[in-house]
């Protein structure tokens, strides 16, 4: 219960550098007053016992008859003596009523309080008095002296507290007051020298954050610059075509230029298509079932009318039956991607073997071509998105094939490696899918 | 006028180069930056039509060679990098001008007449010389007020003649301006020009310069 509170009150204060501004210096507070107080306290109190111990030592040095003249004028006794008659044969200061109790008493007279110390001596009865004010004023100053340490140490130790709070949180608010000053997108990693223990992995955490953000939104960057380009390209073509179309001036120029512009709808139709795959597989949920890849695999190679077209020999080298959990859709279009890849870089009437076994635990899936290959400084790239080899600038394709690949591959967990066929001498293209 | 178009993409050089061809220049059409770069060394074009993300070598690269080079014919740069710095970075490396992708053709033509004007010292649109005056932008031509219809051919030849009276230019650099590197060149071709533009404009206005080439006078 009382922790909760605690916690709550701790909360209520967000800030750190408050919360033990606010903390430390009531706990100080706190300990100086009631440090002050209990001086405060003892100091009273033992002046009334020196008070009283005084009192009695004077009456004890009076003799009947003999009245102390010199009493020091600050205690401002007042001093009376009486007959066991009741005659009053001696008087200093305020007449108080007469008491027949001995001892120390605390009486009124006139409106004011008395201390009163009443003894018998020689047959007189003696009666010391002290005003109760006087005495506490007296009291109050000695023990207002006592605390006097503490009521000057308080200020400075305050400002101690507050000294070594601002100095230790200092390294926080540089950080902070680095991180207010950035640009949006200033994603540099923060300094960390000189940052206490507590928080140098917290800011290690935070730069490692900023790094990868950093990566990203270069990728990000990247990718925007790229389809811009890559968008813009097509148009600008579809326009030129459409002027040529307007412009010219036979019969026969106006049918290149058809074709021209019908070719042209085609590639800008083609990238959408792709771009839109792409996206889809970049963003796509984990609906996986199970999926024949074997069946699969088959039907796609079936598909491949182009290997035909270019008198390839395009041929399945086995095919181990292959049941993994993924989503058929996407990876027939991976297999298509794939499969289209070589055939379009092989030469005419050069050969494609495809062959998917397992390796121990995992599927392989090896597709080998007789084409150019893929200069090994070139393999990490070309699955970048609109990455086109320098080589096969030609080509025209949409130049993300590979990318839309790598998505695939990439939402199904599987890992792609590429190589020189060692058979065929063109490229080597294995991916790895684990067992169900 | 000779154009040295630099152009990677298929679908919009094959168009391009016909649509300038019909405009009356002489268009050379080369795919990569090195290609680029040794069309731009050993011949002579009054001016360049630049892509810059290019295959083998960044048309920036072809660009700032040029301008170490001390070569002076203007340079349009034609592309789809759109971004401020970039667009600033591709002038300041010697560019005269710098249009988007997707462009306008108008424009862009309206834009080559500009680079060819200045670069041939003037600011006035319309060329006047002699009691006669062709408009580059419409291709009209005027002997003393009246039209006169001149061919794409006859046209290639008069425009750099009437752009700098005076100057003296050789049959090889007519030639230059009339074709391109795939064109087949009849040996008398410019002779045949220069016969029916003087038919046309009038026996003065072009000089035979004996041994050297044409001039049209400047007085």
């Amino acid at each position: 219960m009382m922790l909760k509170q605690m916690k709550q009150w701790f909360q209520a204060v967000p800030s750190l550098r408050r919360r033990l501004m606010l903390f430390l210096l009531a706990a100080v507070s706190l300990a100086a007053l009631a440090q002050g107080l209990s001086s405060y306290r003892t100091a009273l109190q033992e002046a009334d016992e020196i008070f009283d111990y005084q009192m009695q030592q004077t009456a004890m040095a009076m003799t009947s008859g003999s009245y102390p003249q010199g009493l020091p004028q600050e205690l401002e006794l007042v001093i009376q003596a009486w007959t066991p008659e009741g005659l009053q044969v001696f008087r200093s200061g305020v007449q108080l009523p007469q008491r027949a109790v001995l001892g120390f008493t605390n009486v009124e007279a006139e409106g004011r309080h008395y201390r009163v110390l009443s003894v018998q001596r020689g047959g007189q009865v003696l009666q010391l008095a002290q005003d109760l004010t006087v005495r506490q004023r007296l009291a109050g100053r000695l023990a207002l002296r006592t605390i006097m340490p503490i009521a000057i140490m308080l200020p400075v130790l305050m400002l101690v507290v507050g000294w070594v709070v601002s100095r230790s949180l200092a390294p926080v608010e540089r950080v902070r007051r680095q991180l207010a000053a950035r640009a949006a997108d200033d994603l540099a990693p923060v300094q960390e020298t000189g940052l206490p223990v507590e928080i140098r992995p917290m800011v290690g955490e935070l730069n490692s954050l900023l790094g990868r953000v950093q990566r990203s939104y270069q990728a990000q960057q990247h990718f925007v610059a790229d389809a811009a380009h890559e968008l813009r390209s097509p148009l600008t073509a579809l326009k030129l075509q459409v002027q040529a179309l307007q412009r010219a001036g036979d019969e026969e120029g106006r049918t290149l230029a058809q074709t021209r512009l019908a070719a042209g709808i085609e590639r800008a139709g083609h990238l959408v298509e792709q771009l839109l795959l792409l996206a889809r597989q970049e963003a796509a949920g984990d609906e996986l079932q199970p999926v024949a890849l074997d069946a699969l695999l088959r039907q796609v190679m079936g598909e491949q009318a182009a290997a035909q077209a270019k008198q390839i020999d395009l041929g399945l080298l086995g095919a181990d039956a292959g049941n993994i959990r993924g989503n058929a859709d996407a990876l027939a279009l991976l297999l298509r991607n794939v499969l289209g890849n070589s055939i379009k870089y092989t030469p005419a009437g050069g050969k494609v073997d495809v062959g998917l076994l397992y390796e121990g635990s995992t599927l392989r899936l090896r597709v080998e071509d007789s084409g150019p290959g893929i200069a090994p400084a070139e393999r990490e790239r070309v699955f970048d998105r609109f990455y086109r080899s320098p080589e096969t600038q030609g080509a025209g394709g949409s130049g993300l094939g590979l990318a839309i690949v790598r998505a695939v591959a990439e939402r199904h967990g599987a890992r792609i490696h590429l190589g020189r066929s060692a058979a065929l001498g063109g490229l080597q293209f294995d991916l790895y899918f684990s067992k169900v | 006028m000779r154009i040295l178009l630099v152009e990677d993409d298929q679908m919009i050089g094959e168009p391009l180069l016909d649509l300038l061809r019909a405009e009356g220049y002489a268009v050379d059409w080369v795919r990569d930056g090195v290609l680029a770069d040794s069309a731009l060394q050993t011949q002579n074009y009054d001016l360049a039509l630049l892509d810059l993300g290019l295959p083998k070598r960044d048309g920036l690269s072809v660009l700032r060679a040029l301008r170490a080079r001390k070569q002076r014919l203007p340079v349009l740069i034609a592309t789809a990098r759109d971004a401020l710095p970039q667009r600033i970075e591709g002038l300041d490396a010697g560019a005269d001008d710098y249009v988007l992708k997707p462009f306008e053709l108008d424009e862009l033509l309206a834009r080559i007449r500009a680079l060819l004007r200045r670069a041939s010292g003037r600011a006035e649109p319309v060329y006047e010389h002699l009691g006669v005056s062709i408009n580059p932008a419409t291709h009209e031509a005027m002997v003393d007020g009246r039209p006169v219809s001149l061919s794409a051919r006859e046209w290639a030849v008069l425009e750099p003649l009437l752009a700098r009276p005076g100057l003296v230019l050789s049959r090889q650099q007519l030639e230059e301006k009339l074709y391109g590197w795939k064109d087949e060149i009849s040996s008398n071709a410019v002779e045949v020009y220069v016969h029916g533009l003087r038919k046309k404009l009038g026996a003065e206005l072009i000089q035979n310069v004996r041994g050297l080439g044409y001039r049209v006078p400047k007085q």
